[in-house]
């Protein structure tokens, strides 16, 4: 009898052993494993970035994530080829500029019913509509930047100059005048590195309401009018009237003006947000530098161009890849991505763990206090705007800020250009 | 006896414009082993010098460690070794049958190698896409070893039938009188003489396949397979930001190998090259 339960125990244990391998065979088979092309490139975000995709596979055996990582000058041709020899990535980090040709060529999956409720909420509207096209949400949004002023605060100092603050933000007026006040010795109150200027003038011109692209009924117009002037003549007279910002500098990349910054050779420069990462890492030590809010105009108001996170049309897992969405950009991750690149993230709640972990705190609550002003602009979800950028704006717009042609010879170029542009296949 | 001293002062001239010329050549590559030694404090001095006062090793340490350079290293010197020796392996036949055939096909071959020199790379990539899509060579060393030899072949077989145009016919008719085969002529003659032009389409091609770029980031999917000129790539951020120290020291690792080839076969190039010079 003992023999007979002691054979019969063994039965009973290789049977639930078996069924244990074949459970565990059936569970791996089914795992789901989804690719993510991430253009990640600063060492603290891809840091972030492998670190929530290991915690996300350790969480979830059956949903496993590969990162393919691709530079972000490279992205549009990557998922361009992908997307056409369908093989692209399940899940995909872009931009809102880049996903509205995209989506008008039906390459990305509708979100809008994927997205869990928590998510959505999470997300001002404002921000939302800058990822939805014809109604349909096809990129969840989550980083984004500002243009603003930093400071040298010593020499503001030396010149008695008080910094403004988030309550009485600098007009473009006031901007203007402690560029002259700080300009003297031959050092400048200001760099501006406007190699590239489109981005900026454009952002900008929102402080004024410029827009430069409008809808009327069914087509775009573009107009150069009052709203969008304003901008562009203001930087112009600072270099060519006021002479506060050094002429030197303008053909200069944003970063490429840090050195005469950090120098002392100018007291202030313009800069996308995220420089504030290279004052970190690149300022020499005791430089006392300040990130200052944002410039009004008639408001503070800047274009929101987010970093996006979307779904492949093709994906075969699309439930899957917004549970991974939904996780790599909760609170509490979305933090850490925002930390490592020194972007804004979308959701504030995000922005708030981020300024209280950190030791720049005046300049991360200037910058997440920054999320309410950012406004939809058409020109980001216009198929033929970059290329009108490429080759009509930016040296029309570099010519203006090297006083090469008037305002006007301006306006008349990048209206034609755009007739060009746009009426061609 | 009185020498004149102006043949020394102008041996000396001589010198010394060839000495700033090749600083003038030797800079860039200076300045990125400099570069590549600073902080990234000292990357942004007002007034940069080429010695770094403070040299670190971060860079490389960041390129190694963070960046696997080392690992993309490796597959890039994989697929341009493959390369260089596929293609020459296939152009050589090729380029002897289009310098000596004379007729319709040879003309109508050296004009198609012409004319697909013009094909922009934007134009192909996508049916190209596709066709290795269906072959399943996307996403492997194999399908980007056989695209690197489709792209390189046309110039080097150009370049081998004038290598190959160059040495006498005679020398075969004498071989084949001697009872030699068209492949013994081929390997035992020709391949030897024509050691120069091998040499330089082997560079050529290793070199084509090693900096590639396009075709590595259209066809390459998974990381571990990257190429360095992608790796180099992921260097340069939004808006033109470059991580300039790591990107200096990854590009320098970058350079190593076509230097030490080039430095390797220089002399025997140069051998090769003076060979036939000399009757005799």
């Amino acid at each position: 009898m003992r023999k007979f339960l002691g054979l019969g125990a063994v039965v009973l244990l290789c049977t639930a052993l078996a069924a244990g391998a074949a459970q565990a065979g059936s569970s791996r088979k089914a795992a789901v494993n989804l690719t993510f092309a991430t253009y990640v490139w600063q060492p603290t975000t891809v840091a972030a970035t492998k670190s929530i995709v290991a915690s996300w596979n350790a969480s979830h055996p059956s949903i496993q994530v590969q990162i393919v990582s691709v530079d972000p000058n490279s992205i549009h041709d990557k998922l361009l080829t992908n997307f056409v020899g369908g093989t692209a990535t399940d899940i995909i980090h872009d931009e809102a500029a880049d996903i509205a040709g995209f989506t008008q060529q039906g390459y990305l999956a509708d979100l809008t019913k994927l997205i869990p409720k928590t998510l959505k909420g999470s997300i001002s509207n404002r921000i939302w509509e800058t990822v939805t096209f014809n109604k349909k949400i096809t990129g969840v949004p989550s980083l984004l930047q500002t243009y603003n002023i930093f400071a040298n605060m010593a020499l503001l100092k030396q010149a008695g100059i008080k910094a403004p603050t988030l309550k009485n933000p600098w007009t473009w007026t006031q901007f203007r005048a402690m560029a002259k006040k700080l300009t003297s010795g031959g050092n400048y109150g200001v760099c501006w590195g406007l190699k590239s200027p489109t981005a900026a003038v454009q952002t900008l011109a929102l402080n004024y309401g410029g827009r430069f692209f409008y809808q009327q009924g069914s087509s775009t117009v573009f107009k150069f009018g009052a709203a969008e002037q304003k901008v562009p003549q203001l930087m112009h007279d600072m270099i060519w009237v006021d002479q506060s910002v050094d002429p030197a500098a303008v053909g200069l990349s944003g970063s490429g003006v840090l050195p005469a910054f950090f120098a002392g050779k100018c007291a202030m420069t313009v800069q996308g947000n995220y420089q504030a990462q290279g004052m970190i890492l690149q300022s020499p030590p005791g430089f006392n530098w300040a990130m200052l809010p944002p410039l009004k105009g008639t408001t503070q108001e800047q274009v929101a161009n987010p970093q996006t996170y979307s779904m492949a049309q093709q994906s075969q897992h699309k439930p899957e890849a917004m549970q991974f969405i939904a996780y790599l950009l909760n609170h509490q991750n979305m933090a850490k991505l925002a930390a490592g690149d020194w972007l804004i993230p979308a959701d504030a709640q995000a922005g708030k763990i981020v300024a209280s972990h950190t030791k720049h705190y005046g300049s991360w609550i200037v910058a997440t206090s920054s999320v309410g002003i950012f406004r939809q602009a058409l020109w980001v979800s216009l198929p033929a705007y970059p290329r009108w950028k490429s080759e009509v704006a930016t040296p029309a717009f570099v010519q203006y800020l090297q006083n090469k042609i008037s305002l006007s010879d301006l306006g008349n170029q990048l209206s034609s250009g755009w007739t060009r542009v746009s009426s061609s296949p | 006896m009185i020498v004149s001293s102006r043949p020394r002062v102008a041996r000396t001239g001589q010198y010394a414009l060839l000495a700033c010329y090749l600083i003038f050549l030797a800079f860039p590559l200076l300045w990125l082993l400099s570069v590549s030694f600073k902080g990234p404090r000292e990357l942004v001095a007002l007034h940069p010098s080429i010695i770094p006062s403070d040299a670190t090793l971060e860079n490389y340490r960041e390129a190694f460690t963070q960046n696997g350079i080392l690992h993309s290293a490796l597959n890039s010197l994989k697929v341009a070794t493959l390369t260089a020796l596929l293609t020459t392996l296939v152009g050589l036949p090729a380029a002897y049958v289009l310098a000596r055939r004379k007729g319709l096909v040879s003309r109508i071959g050296l004009g198609w190698i012409l004319l697909s020199q013009m094909f922009p790379l934007i134009l192909i990539i996508i049916p190209l896409f596709l066709l290795l899509r269906r072959l399943h060579l996307t996403d492997s060393h194999t399908g980007l070893v056989l695209v690197y030899m489709v792209w390189a072949l046309p110039f080097i077989l150009w370049m081998l039938q004038s290598y190959v145009r160059s040495i006498p016919r005679d020398i075969e008719e004498a071989a084949t009188a001697d009872g030699a085969t068209r492949l013994q002529i081929l390997v035992g003659i020709i391949a030897p003489l024509l050691a120069p032009g091998i040499v330089v389409t082997l560079l050529f091609a290793f070199v084509t396949a090693w900096n590639e770029f396009f075709f590595a980031l259209v066809l390459l999917q998974t990381p571990s397979l990257t190429t360095l000129p992608l790796k180099l790539a992921q260097f340069v951020g939004i808006e033109g930001v470059v991580r300039l120290g790591p990107l200096a020291a990854s590009a320098l690792v970058a350079t190593i190998p076509s230097l030490l080839l080039f430095t390797v076969i220089q002399r025997w190039l140069t051998r090769g090259l003076m060979s036939g010079a000399v009757k005799g």
